[in-house]
């Protein structure tokens, strides 16, 4: 076997960024027709190195050196890596949703006659042409925001096909397609392979990293930890360890509480797909939750584990489902009946719902017991500041007072704030999503802690996270999501990393 | 030892009162009405000033209600159209010679129908309130125009026209409403649960919406406020020519807008205050008054009123961020 050229080399690249280091030394070969995938858990550091080489993070931020075909590069802008040859295909597509699919396509570079208006016929022939390629039977006269998630996602590679890249980098590309799409996406980047295109895969989907790549590069902790060749074979238990890796000693409380009666019922839950019309991303799910328990709900990304909190809480609408709260059917069909029923919900993204940022620290937390508060028809303004106080201080909230806006706060104070705003209601059930995410170690291990002390006060948890870890030191019981479906649960003596993370990702 | 708590005392409310969202306002409203006095001293006449409040009255009463709207995060385009409805709705009543009491009560009544369609095609149908309340600037608009066929509905009764003309101590009564509604305004929106939701929608309307705040009521509510203040001005309006006008209230809007902008009202919601923007009113009404003492021609007039609305809102934002860098400072 000839040696293979080398397209890409990544040399020994650090990207730091305030305080913490994203990425230490990398580096990476990427050679001729070859698909490499870079796996890694969230935070590994594979977002980082991609923004790099799309030139979104420019040259003079990082250090290391960046070589297309033996070529140093410098990337000022995303225009410089375009035109060097490399291609991203993100995972939020970014597409004109009311412009056709041929200006789609050629936009940015639509080709012009000699008098400068745009040369039409050949912005469709170059666009059927590259569609062609894909065995994508689209009209390229049809605006996009009519096609499928799927349709949509050929475009955007038809739109890289067509500045003739290199280098085509993919970036989680099958969390919005059916098995069917996916195994047609696996073909065509087969058939680039042999016209000398080279792929970056990046995916969370083991056994799809497993089937098409030549090599898979696992990153964790801003590092390259390990390099696995199709040759060598691959071995899902070898992989999931070097992603995983040993923790950071965090201090997580000693499990040492009862579980009581069942008290939530969820059955048969159907939830809409956010961004893929007529389709679930929650095709059938039911569980049960009891008092006192902390429950992981495990998944891969885009498995659906938020939807379902959400759908369940009322603020986003499911297609389906009932939910018996102590045996009895409760509707929830709004966050407002949600909270009557005794449920809380503390969002993954705190800046997008959970808190506003326009409000201080005592009107957020009290945002969910204004009802409470009124006398006559006005907020009683000394009982509010007696109770937003009092949690001020139970929760350890680190801030200037009870007056400061909230943007003023840390991550893990504005998250305190979030939970405390629920934890003032008439609380039985509460919904974590994310709870720790940019969350600093001190105020993680606050969070854990505080879980713990809920539960052992009878408030039954259901938490989301990434960080298995994390799940597996606080939660009672798992149930890991999987293809809309649960695929599997766990009691807190068999779950481990592995375990779970196979069930996770079917391998 | 005294003297310095004094002076220390003294210096803490000051920078209090300097964080306070309406302390530029009315520090800019102060001086110029300074500067304008010793241009021409009969700016600070007794005839003068009363002139000065009695008009501010006029356009308080709507700016009470767009300041509500605009903190949503929302805008409501049609309280000029709005008001000559109400003022041509009262004065085709009193021209049916129904009560005078009764008349109002149907100006006003139509005032927050309009507001009530308003709110459920923004809130229901989920069109933004840009092209909602645009599209009832024409149509109620519109309705005047078809109502009245462009002829000035008067004379109307001396009863009606009264209403402007009556003074309690000295005070004529549309201030007298419009410091009510101010008053009732600023407690409805600083005291009471109502007000913290309107702070809520506007400051993240997602973040209310999960806290379990009914979001669709409070948009509909201040939609119907708005609008039924709105005729009210019409009212006072009708009443002080003693004739609903077609044209009557044309612009209107912008200068209620610019006022509540003025005023430390943030377009993008979730910020301002009723007492900031009836202070803004009242800075509106200044200028134009002190333009026309000053001399300056009716032509430039537009011309200075934009620049102060742009003027005041950078003030306001550079005043931010003084604050938001020494909060910063001294958390270091």
């Amino acid at each position: 076997m000839k040696q293979a050229e080398k397209v890409l080399s990544v040399r020994d690249v650090t990207k730091r960024f305030l305080g913490t280091v994203a990425l230490k030394n990398v580096s990476i070969d990427l050679y001729e027709n070859e698909i490499l995938s870079v796996i890694g858990e969230n935070g590994a550091g594979k977002s980082t190195l991609m923004k790099i080489l799309s030139g979104i993070y420019p040259y003079s931020e990082y250090e290391g050196e960046i070589l297309i075909e033996g070529e140093r590069c410098k990337f000022q802008t995303p225009i410089d890596s375009e035109s060097a040859g490399i291609a991203m295909i993100y995972q939020e597509l970014n597409l004109e949703m009311d412009l056709t699919v041929a200006e789609n396509i050629l936009l940015g570079r639509l080709p012009l006659t000699k008098i400068g208006t745009i040369d039409w016929k050949t912005v469709r022939q170059t666009a059927s042409e590259a569609l062609h390629r894909l065995h994508a039977n689209i009209d390229i006269n049809v605006t996009v925001r009519s096609l499928s998630p799927s349709m949509q996602q050929l475009v955007c590679i038809a739109r890289a096909l067509v500045r003739k890249p290199k280098i085509l980098i993919l970036d989680e590309p099958t969390s919005v397609l059916t098995e069917t799409e996916t195994e047609n996406l696996m073909e065509i980047l087969n058939e680039f392979r042999k016209e000398k295109i080279s792929c970056i895969y990046i995916s969370h989907k083991l056994d799809e990293v497993f089937r098409i790549s030549d090599r898979i590069a696992v990153l964790r902790d801003g590092e390259l930890i390990s390099t696995y060749t199709r040759q060598e074979g691959y071995d899902s238990r070898l992989v999931i360890e070097d992603m995983i890796g040993r923790e950071l000693e965090v201090m997580y409380p000693k499990i040492d509480r009862v579980v009581g009666e069942t008290i939530l019922k969820v059955e048969h839950f159907k939830v809409p797909h956010p961004f893929a019309y007529g389709k679930n991303i929650i095709e059938d799910v039911s569980f049960e939750l009891r008092k006192g328990e902390v429950l992981g709900l495990v998944g891969l990304v885009g498995s659906g584990r938020s939807e379902l909190l959400n759908a369940i809480f009322g603020a986003i609408p499911k297609s389906s489902g009932k939910v018996f709260l102590n045996e009895v059917e409760v509707n929830i069909n709004s966050p407002q009946t949600a909270k009557k029923a005794g449920f809380g919900l503390v969002t993954e993204d705190r800046k997008r719902n959970g808190f506003i940022g326009t409000m201080s620290v005592s009107h957020n937390m009290t945002l969910t017991i204004l009802d409470f508060l009124r006398q006559f028809i006005f907020i009683n303004k000394r009982k509010e500041n007696h109770i937003a106080g009092e949690f001020f201080s139970k929760l350890r909230i680190k801030a200037p007072g009870l007056d400061t806006i909230i943007t003023n706060l840390s991550g893990g104070n504005q998250q305190k704030v979030i939970i405390a705003k629920w934890l003032m209601t008439n609380l039985n059930i509460i919904f974590l999503d994310e709870p720790t995410r940019g969350i600093d170690v001190g105020t993680k291990a606050d969070i854990y802690k505080l879980i713990h002390d809920l539960a052992s006060k009878g408030i039954s948890i259901i938490m989301v996270s990434s960080e298995l870890p994390e799940l597996l030191g606080v939660c009672d019981r798992f149930v890991v999501l999987g293809k809309g479906v649960v695929q599997a649960e766990f009691g807190r003596e068999d779950a481990t990393e592995i375990t779970l993370l196979r069930a996770a990702s079917n391998t | 030892m005294r003297g310095n708590n004094f002076i220390d005392k003294a210096l803490s409310a000051l920078s209090k009162f300097f964080v306070k969202q309406e302390s530029s306002i009315i520090v800019v409203t102060v001086l110029y009405m300074i500067f304008v006095t010793s241009v021409n001293p009969v700016f600070f006449s007794s005839a003068n000033l009363f002139n000065i409040l009695k008009n501010t009255g006029y356009s308080l009463i709507t700016v009470v209600g767009m300041a509500l709207v605009l903190i949503t995060g929302g805008l409501d385009l049609s309280v000029g159209s709005v008001l000559a409805l109400g003022g041509v709705v009262t004065g085709m009543a009193c021209k049916a010679e129904l009560p005078v009491a009764v008349a109002i009560l149907l100006g006003l009544t139509t005032g927050v129908i309009v507001g009530l369609i308003n709110g459920s095609l923004i809130v229901k149908a989920g069109i933004p309130p840009l092209i909602v309340t645009l599209g009832m600037m024409y149509v109620a608009r519109g309705a005047v125009s078809v109502l009245t066929q462009g002829v000035p509905i008067y004379p109307l009764p001396t009863v009606f026209k009264a209403i402007d003309k009556i003074r309690i101590a000295g005070i004529p009564m549309v201030v007298i409403v419009a410091i009510t509604i101010t008053i009732i305004g600023y407690l409805l929106l600083s005291q009471t649960p109502f007000g913290r939701n309107i702070y809520a929608l506007g400051g993240n309307v997602e973040a209310a919406r999960i806290s379990g705040i009914n979001i669709d009521k409070t948009k509909m509510i201040v939609y119907v406020i708005a609008s039924g203040l709105a005729s009210l001005s019409g009212v006072f309006i009708a009443s002080r020519l003693g004739s609903a006008e077609a044209a009557a209230g044309t612009g209107f809007e912008m200068t209620v807008i610019c006022g509540a902008i003025i005023g430390g009202v943030s377009t993008f919601g979730g910020v301002g205050s009723v007492i900031g923007a009836a202070i803004g009113a009242f800075f509106m009404e200044v200028l134009t008054n002190s333009l026309t003492l000053m001399r300056v021609s009716v032509y430039w007039q537009n011309l200075v009123v934009g620049v102060v609305l742009v003027l005041a809102v950078l003030l306001d934002q550079y005043k931010r961020n003084v604050i938001l860098m020494s909060s910063i400072k001294a958390k270091k």
